[in-house]
């Protein structure tokens, strides 16, 4: 990984790759890496579909190794949806190929002259750009069965649908699974618009004959690693309840918390959170020959994805996640499990962000078009999507946009990107996090649980009024942190409850970047990633007015315990005073 | 027209059915049982006192714990009141999992939602709780409550019934209804309106 990939898409001779050494981005990795070249090289105030914005793709620092957990890629670009900078982060294969291929980033540049769409090829002899109109408005299943037939069952496929092909800000970029599947996306943020509009329908990646990435310090990494692996499986959530329920081993619990946002966050319960659960979910898995413990990557040991079969016991989709489930489930108040393995379904393949488009049709609904729990009429919105109408344009463009046209007030965005599957009036420092987070109301930018143990920002009293401001500030931190490594986040728990797991990790990227890691270099490594974030968005034109919850979140009580979000202002304005 | 059984006749079923098919309850259980206990004590006097659930397990295992949909960090001064729902979870994953879990380092994010702890007093009698089981918690300790017998609300069983894969009609060996043996495929297209049943595995 000693090399950037950069093409232009815009090159006046048609596009032209060119790889180039590290330089100033030595040392960086996934979401470091992103963040990095969107702070320096794209212009805050471009438009995030015109020639000045970068696509940039980044497997993490790991990647490509034999380390358990290491393949999380980091998809970067100024946000068509936001209006900020964005990082996507996705499994899969493509961070794996990617580093093997050597390449610590892939940046696409420019924008075509035409509507003429692209294939890049990226395989060990180089890199192969062709026109490929044939691929025009191809879902992505129809695309990666297309790509198989040419280039075979190993390579590894980055692509979008036709979501991304017309740049709707909802766009996700899919990663191909283990079985060649589109079914990882890097959802958030609309870079699949970016993706489009760079003219880009497919990398195909082939990693035939490179090696797997060394360590520097082989005999302490496979140790560590192996140490590390233990680690995750004997513990009961890294080792038991994902692999046996997936992430909707969430629905349950986060329902009797009465915190799963319901009928487009009015309520925080769900009548029907059994039937879509993940303990339902897996038992109907198991019924139907589908697979609960699946990893979505080589080197997975966690397995929390799965296969979701269809009743005739045919692959449908993967495991519909918490996320998703919540989306279009609870929001939409949508109780059938098919249904929702439909959406998933639909959004895969048109390559659109699961979350994004469950909190549309939960205003869409709102706003009359449909009832809440008609299961078809949501079906029926998302063909609209993949179709291109005026209505599925309109919906494609995510919540904001949505509740915008139809003059829905309860419109569930942080600067302009949706809000996931917790309520912040139960979970109040999610909140904090949805609110003041670079990338918009993302679940994830505050979700590594390892801040205490990294003792980052500082040991906090969580008694303390502000302590939920200082809370979320530090698991930002070592959130920025963990995504630079191209670990999963699923990590947290292990690495929290176990002192020697947590050991084993950091000796693993020690011994794997020959640097003696230190807690408070992981906590710079984090703030240097969000100092580079904030800085962009605020040369964007983003404020503190930017960094809030909707107002409805601070003057509807939500039921069951009818609380409203009671951070202060002046509170949120601290969290990113280190 | 389904059969219905009315509400004085018919109030307990009895299944026989496979080892491999227990687990298909779980989503039952994650709906909620009702137990007749002595009330006005602790959760753990509760759980490992009257219902036999071992300290080590209630500690170990049991790490997201509600009461009455709050979230309980004490479980020794948490009191259980006659007619109080009570949830039982392992740790949860992720950021909302840390959050929930009782005593975790992230409890102040979620301190509106937090049960204020109660103090137990001798005002014991008896009573009834609602008892929910999620996850690893339903698979592990769900045979023991449905082998001792629960109660459960019709609608929740009937629409159990309803969805359950044929996978778990094929394992279900034996049925009776109040004593009397059932072919168990008319189970499934019964219609169970009674505000209470009586389930329980052989």
């Amino acid at each position: 990984m000693d090399k950037i990939l950069r093409i232009n898409m815009g090159d006046e001779n048609g596009p032209k790759a060119s790889k180039e050494p590290l330089g100033d981005y030595a040392g960086l990795g996934g979401r470091g890496m992103t963040s990095a070249i969107i702070s320096k090289e794209v212009p805050p105030l471009c438009h995030p579909l015109g020639k000045d914005n970068k696509l940039v793709i980044a497997p993490g620092l790991l990647s490509g190794s034999h380390a358990a957990q290491s393949g999380r890629a980091s998809v970067g670009c100024k946000s068509p949806l936001t209006g900020g900078i964005k990082e996507a982060n996705v499994g899969g294969q493509g961070a794996q190929v990617l580093a093997r291929l050597g390449y610590a980033a892939v940046v696409l540049e420019g924008k075509p002259g035409d509507d003429t769409l692209y294939k890049v090829v990226i395989n060990k002899d180089g890199v192969e750009i062709t026109p490929d109109n044939s691929l025009k408005m191809m879902g992505n299943y129809d695309l990666v069965d297309k790509i198989k037939a040419e280039y075979g069952d190993k390579v590894a496929c980055i692509s979008i649908g036709q979501a991304g092909e017309m740049k709707m800000a909802a766009a996700s970029v899919a990663f191909t699974d283990m079985e060649q599947r589109p079914t990882r996306h890097a959802g958030r943020g609309g870079v699949g618009a970016v993706m489009g509009a760079k003219g880009v329908k497919v990398i195909i990646l082939d990693d035939t004959g490179m090696p797997t990435r060394s360590p520097k310090d082989p005999e302490k990494f496979k140790a560590a690693n192996k140490e590390f692996v233990q680690g995750l499986k004997k513990h009961p959530i890294t080792g038991e309840g994902l692999p046996s329920f997936g992430t909707n081993i969430l629905t349950n619990v986060i329902n009797e918390a009465g915190a799963l946002p319901t009928h487009n966050f009015k309520t925080g319960r769900f009548d029907g959170a059994g039937n879509i659960s993940g303990e339902t979910q897996s038992e109907t898995m198991k019924a139907r020959g589908g697979m609960v413990a699946h990893g979505c990557h080589k080197g997975c040991v966690i397995r929390c994805s799965g296969i979701y079969n269809d009743k005739d016991g045919n692959f449908f989709t993967k495991r519909p996640e918490y996320e998703t489930v919540w989306a279009h489930g609870g929001n939409c108040g949508i109780d059938d499990m098919d249904a929702i393995a439909e959406l998933d379904r639909m959004d895969d393949d048109y390559g659109l962000d699961t979350i994004e488009m469950g909190a549309t049709i939960g205003v869409a609904m709102e706003a009359g078009l449909a009832q809440f729990g008609d299961a078809k009429a949501a079906i029926n919105f998302l063909k609209e999507v993949g179709k291109g109408t005026p209505l599925g344009r309109i919906l494609g463009s995510g919540a904001a946009v949505t509740g915008k046209v139809f003059g829905v007030e309860r419109v569930p965005v942080v600067k302009g990107q949706a809000l996931p599957a917790y309520d912040p009036r139960s979970v109040q420092g999610m909140g904090v996090t949805y609110a003041t987070s670079t990338m918009g109301a993302d679940h994830t930018a505050g979700y590594a649980v390892t801040a205490n143990i990294l003792n980052v920002g500082g040991s906090v009293d969580p008694l303390k009024p502000e302590g939920q401001v200082e809370l979320s500030r530090n698991l930002q931190i070592a959130t920025a942190a963990i995504d630079a490594t191209g670990m999963c986040l699923f990590i947290a728990f292990a690495v929290l409850d176990q002192p020697e797991t947590f050991n084993a990790l950091v000796d693993m990227i020690s011994a794997f970047t020959g640097q003696n890691l230190t807690a408070d270099d992981v906590t710079e490594l984090g703030k240097t990633i969000l100092s580079f974030e904030r800085d962009f968005n605020s040369r964007a034109g983003f404020t503190a007015k930017d960094d809030r919850l909707p107002d409805f979140f601070k003057a509807e009580a939500l039921p069951p315990h009818n609380v409203i979000f009671e951070v202060k202002d002046e509170d949120l304005d601290q969290v990113y005073n280190w | 027209m389904k059969p219905e059984h009315k509400t004085n006749s018919i109030t307990k079923i009895s299944l026989t059915v496979k080892p491999d098919r227990i687990s298909l309850f779980s989503s039952l259980l994650g709906q909620g049982f009702t137990l007749k206990i002595r009330t006005g004590i602790s959760i753990r006097d509760l759980l490992c006192r009257q219902i036999g659930v071992s300290d080590d397990y209630l500690d170990q295992r049991i790490q997201t714990i509600f009461l009455n949909g709050k979230v309980v960090d004490n479980i020794d001064t948490a009191v259980i009141r006659q007619g109080s729902t009570l949830a039982l979870s392992a740790a949860m994953p992720g950021l909302a999992g840390a959050v929930l879990r009782r005593g975790g380092a992230y409890a102040a994010m979620r301190s509106q939602i937090s049960h204020k702890n109660n103090i137990v007093d001798d005002s014991a009698e008896n009573g009834t709780v609602m008892l929910k089981l999620f996850n690893l918690v339903a698979l592990e300790l769900g045979p023991l409550f449905l082998n001792q017998g629960i109660w459960i609300d019709g609608k929740n069983l009937e629409n159990f019934f309803q969805r359950v894969p044929d996978f778990f009609w094929d394992g279900c060996l034996t049925a009776e209804i109040d004593g009397t043996s059932q072919d168990v495929r008319k189970i499934s297209l019964m219609e169970w309106k009674q505000k209470q049943v009586f389930l329980k595995l052989k």
